[in-house]
């Protein structure tokens, strides 16, 4: 991640018409990209869970969630941020950006869902809450590509192919990377944790 | 540059602050232990 970030700011070039505040591209499309990973954890883990009452899988998908709020958090700071020098505000209502602060509530339910229903209930409604969560994905997409939208288009994930220079490219890969092992790292930590925690309390309940 | 470098540092505080709300649970976890092991001592 640091070998990214010194790319990031050091040698990647700077762009022609916004300047150097484009260079926080580095840390807003990878943060977008691990919260959609972590949110299509959550639905894929939902489902199972449905599908098979293994408390494993509601285990993977609350650790998924706290992930995905995190790095949608950043996504949008680092939008905001980058906003300002560039569009002339903060925030404002386009499609894109409602529909990402849309995906940012729904799965911040979702946590205070855990939080207050704990217990198989709790798993069901939040595993219904993140199944249903996971479809804003797509709407964000096509937001920018359907809607008129102050937010650029797609210029990496789109079907032409790329649209940045290699050594834009390069750098934001390694960038998507980190934040994607970053992910993996915490996700193992956090549902072992919860592992721990369940099996613990079982054992005080017990004795 | 300051957009920039507020930008990488609000990143780095949410990573920090998700990173500190693990170490808590991992405390509380090892409270949980030793509770475990005084009350299966004095059994």
């Amino acid at each position: 991640m640091l070998f990214g970030l010194c790319w990031a700011l050091l040698a990647a070039p700077t762009e022609l018409f916004q300047g150097v505040p484009q260079r926080i591209m580095y840390v807003h499309v990878p943060s977008v990209i691990a919260a959609y990973t972590a949110l299509l954890v959550v639905f894929v883990a939902s489902v199972v869970y449905l599908w098979r009452r293994d408390s494993n899988w509601d285990r993977v998908a609350q650790a998924s969630a706290e992930l995905g709020v995190l790095f949608i958090s950043m996504t949008l700071a680092s939008g905001a941020i980058w906003g300002k020098p560039v569009w002339g505000t903060w925030w404002t209502w386009d499609a894109r950006l409602t529909t990402t602060l849309i995906l940012w509530f729904i799965y911040v339910a979702y946590l205070i869902v855990r939080a207050w229903a704990p217990g198989p209930r709790g798993a069901r409604a939040a595993a219904v809450i993140g199944i249903v969560g996971v479809l804003d994905i797509p709407l964000i997409h096509w937001s920018a590509l359907l809607l008129r939208t102050l937010h650029p288009q797609p210029t990496v994930f789109r079907a032409a192919g790329p649209a940045l220079p290699g050594s834009m490219l390069v750098p934001l890969v390694i960038g998507i990377g980190a934040f994607l092992a970053v992910y993996a790292v915490l996700m193992v930590l956090r549902t072992r944790q919860e592992r721990t925690l369940q099996i613990l309390a079982e054992s005080l309940e017990g004795s | 540059m300051a957009y920039v470098s507020a930008a990488y540092l609000l990143a780095a505080l949410l990573f920090l602050a998700y990173v500190l709300s693990l170490r808590s649970r991992q405390r509380m976890i090892s409270d949980m232990i030793e509770a475990l092991r005084q009350r299966e001592g004095r059994a």
